[in-house]
């Protein structure tokens, strides 16, 4: 069995009067891709920076690799790899220079900044300056960043968001590549898709609790609702809109009914999303 | 402390102070334009004292009065001899009254109208008041009650003249030092505004190298140009090792107000609006130098008094250590207060 790469124990943090996170717990085994869903404000950031240890825990405890996040914060951080929601990169320096100077501050004796750009799809463009870049761009070198230590936990906020559909296929492909070699991921997202399709388990917080935590099949079997969606021929020629819920003692019945009553025009079935179980968990949606 | 990050850290803020192509340009501009300054600016004093006169009356001991180093320019006027101070001609302008004999003779006492501009030192104003009560005295053989009041501030320099661009040069150095305070703070300001310390933070580099980075940074840029200044105007002349450790410690506390500012400055223009009042104020003791007497003693509770002063009396009258100790000592004080008030407040908005 896998070890467990992140632990967090009753881990709380406070502004002032707020409870950001309200003594939260769960854990994240090795090469795991653990998603972090929440709408903002929710806590998903104030977990994060505590984690790679940006902000020091006002109770409970977090440790990464075994190690108390909060007592060995640069060992841990010399074993981590962040990529912030917004872009911070050095924007006078070319991204060569960006990568250089970080992978200095790792202690990288040997490193090659143009495989890694190629890597994320800039190759050729490591000499420009970084505010020469499009967001999608400096996205991807946000992502080669922080994986340029080859990072044992990769922390990734929020890495898609508001990207074409291209730059985020291809980070998405890098956090797959990523877990292939055996990191940890722990990605903070609002994007229900991209979480579906990445995580191996997602966690659900709402108002600094953890309100739901397992794998997107096992959520939406135990929260959601499969359904078959219809769409009839109205009498005044029109479509009308049928649903009819699956699993239940009374569907074969409807489904016979549907047929032999009305004239069915097209037919669906329907998984309830990560979004749909959000909603009827917390009763908000994750905006 | 890992020095291998420091040292990569301090590598990156150079590299980046001087990418930005305002402050580069205006790090060099200002600099050779001290230089000119320095050098334009008179390098000897004219130790003559140059009196005009208006006497409507002949009085020999006051009009042929020509002494060494005294100079007496009889004018035809009042409005002439107004004219003559206003515009520098006259250090200062004498006007006897027409009745002057008369009023001698029967007991009164004459006014004499002594014109000063403000800039004047009072010093000055007294030897001035002095010599009329003396040249009264040999043409009437009368004292003349004239009313002046003394008051000298700072070091008594009657007797040592300084030549003008000397007495500018702790000006000058200052206004080095504090280019460069505003060149960090922005540095500083900058990497907060665009996030980057967050990214430096999470590497495996703790916030005590990150300030040790950026006082390194801050101070260097700032020590190693004044202390390229003081070489060009020949300043190390007083007291070498004198000057340089009261340029460090000036470097040191321009960085602490630099911290200061950056921890409430959120971009270049803030940063540029509490960057001027900090200016203006540090600047203030300079002036003490350029005008003797213009200040009063209230400037000793500011910092970069110690730095003046210390500059100018080891520069310009080769004071040693047993006559500015105190100052310097007391200038450590103040660089270490204000750097830790300014690395505690910069850490409280880092974090």
């Amino acid at each position: 069995m896998a070890r467990d790469a992140i632990v967090a124990e009753d881990l709380t943090y406070r502004y002032g009067e707020l409870i950001a996170v309200d003594h939260i717990s769960f854990n994240v085994a090795e090469s795991e891709i653990m998603g972090f869903l929440g709408p903002n404000g929710a806590g998903k950031t104030t977990t994060f920076k505590m984690l790679t240890g940006q902000l020091k825990p006002k109770g409970g405890q977090a440790r990464l690799l075994g190690m108390d996040v909060t007592k060995n914060v640069e060992k841990v951080q010399g074993e981590i790899g962040v990529c912030f929601e917004t872009t911070n990169l050095y924007e006078q320096m070319s991204a060569l220079e960006n990568l250089n100077l970080f992978a200095r501050l790792f202690g990288m004796r040997s490193f090659d900044g143009n495989a890694l750009l190629e890597r994320v799809g800039l190759p050729g463009r490591g000499k420009d300056r970084v505010e020469t870049y499009s967001k999608g761009m400096k996205q991807r070198l946000m992502v080669a960043r922080s994986i340029l230590n080859s990072p044992r936990v990769l922390f990734l906020d929020e890495p898609t968001n508001g990207l074409d559909p291209t730059s985020s296929e291809k980070i998405r492909n890098i956090i797959l590549e990523e877990r292939e070699r055996g990191a940890t991921v722990f990605l903070t997202t609002h994007d229900m898709l991209e979480a579906d399709k990445l995580s191996d388990r997602v966690a659900f917080m709402n108002q600094g609790k953890i309100v739901a935590l397992d794998t997107p099949h096992q959520l939406k079997q135990q929260h959601g609702k499969r359904a078959l969606k219809a769409k009839v021929a109205g009498d005044d020629g029109g479509l009308e809109d049928r649903e009819i819920t699956l699993d239940t003692p009374e569907t074969p019945e409807a489904v016979r009914k549907l047929f032999s009553q009305e004239k069915v025009v097209t037919i669906h079935s329907e998984e309830a999303t990560l979004e749909d179980i959000f909603i009827s968990l917390t009763g908000r949606g994750l905006v | 402390m890992n020095w291998r990050i420091i040292g990569t850290l301090v590598a990156k803020d150079f590299s980046l102070f001087f990418r930005n192509k305002l402050f580069a340009a205006l790090t060099a501009l200002a600099f050779v334009f001290y230089i000119i300054i320095y050098f334009v600016m008179p390098g000897t004093v004219n130790e003559n004292l140059e009196i005009g006169l208006y006497s409507p009356v002949a009085l020999p001991a006051f009009t042929e009065m020509q002494e060494e180093g005294l100079e007496v320019e009889t004018v035809a006027s009042e409005a002439a001899l107004k004219e003559g101070v206003i515009e520098g001609r006259y250090l200062a302008g004498v006007s006897l009254p027409a009745d002057m004999m008369e009023k001698m003779a029967s007991q009164q006492k004459p006014t004499i109208i002594l014109y000063f501009t403000p800039d004047v030192p009072q010093e000055m104003k007294d030897t001035v008041a002095l010599i009329i009560r003396e040249l009264a005295y040999l043409q009437t053989g009368q004292p003349l009650n004239i009313e002046a009041t003394e008051e000298i501030l700072g070091p008594d320099m009657s007797g040592t003249p300084i030549p003008p661009r000397d007495r500018l040069r702790p000006l000058l150095a200052i206004m080095i030092l504090m280019v460069e305070m505003m060149g960090l703070a922005n540095l500083l300001s900058e990497e907060m505004e665009r996030g980057t310390v967050h990214a430096l933070l999470v590497t495996p580099m703790s916030i005590k190298e990150l300030f040790v980075a950026k006082g390194i940074t801050g101070t260097g840029l700032a020590f190693g140009q004044a202390v390229l200044f003081m070489l060009l105007v020949g300043g190390f002349g007083g007291g070498p090792l004198i000057i340089l450790i009261t340029l460090l410690l000036g470097a040191v506390l321009v960085t602490g107000v630099a911290f200061l500012i950056s921890s409430v400055s959120k971009d270049f223009m803030s940063v540029l609006a509490w960057s001027i009042p900090a200016f203006i104020i540090l600047m203030v003791p300079s002036f003490s130098i350029l005008f003797p007497g213009a200040i009063t003693n209230w400037i000793k509770i500011l910092p970069s008094y110690y730095l003046v002063d210390i500059v100018h009396r080891v520069a310009n009258f080769g004071s040693g250590w047993g006559d500015i100790w105190l100052n310097l000592l007391i200038l450590l004080g103040f660089c270490v207060v204000i750097t830790w008030i300014g690395i505690y407040v910069l850490r409280r908005r880092v974090r």
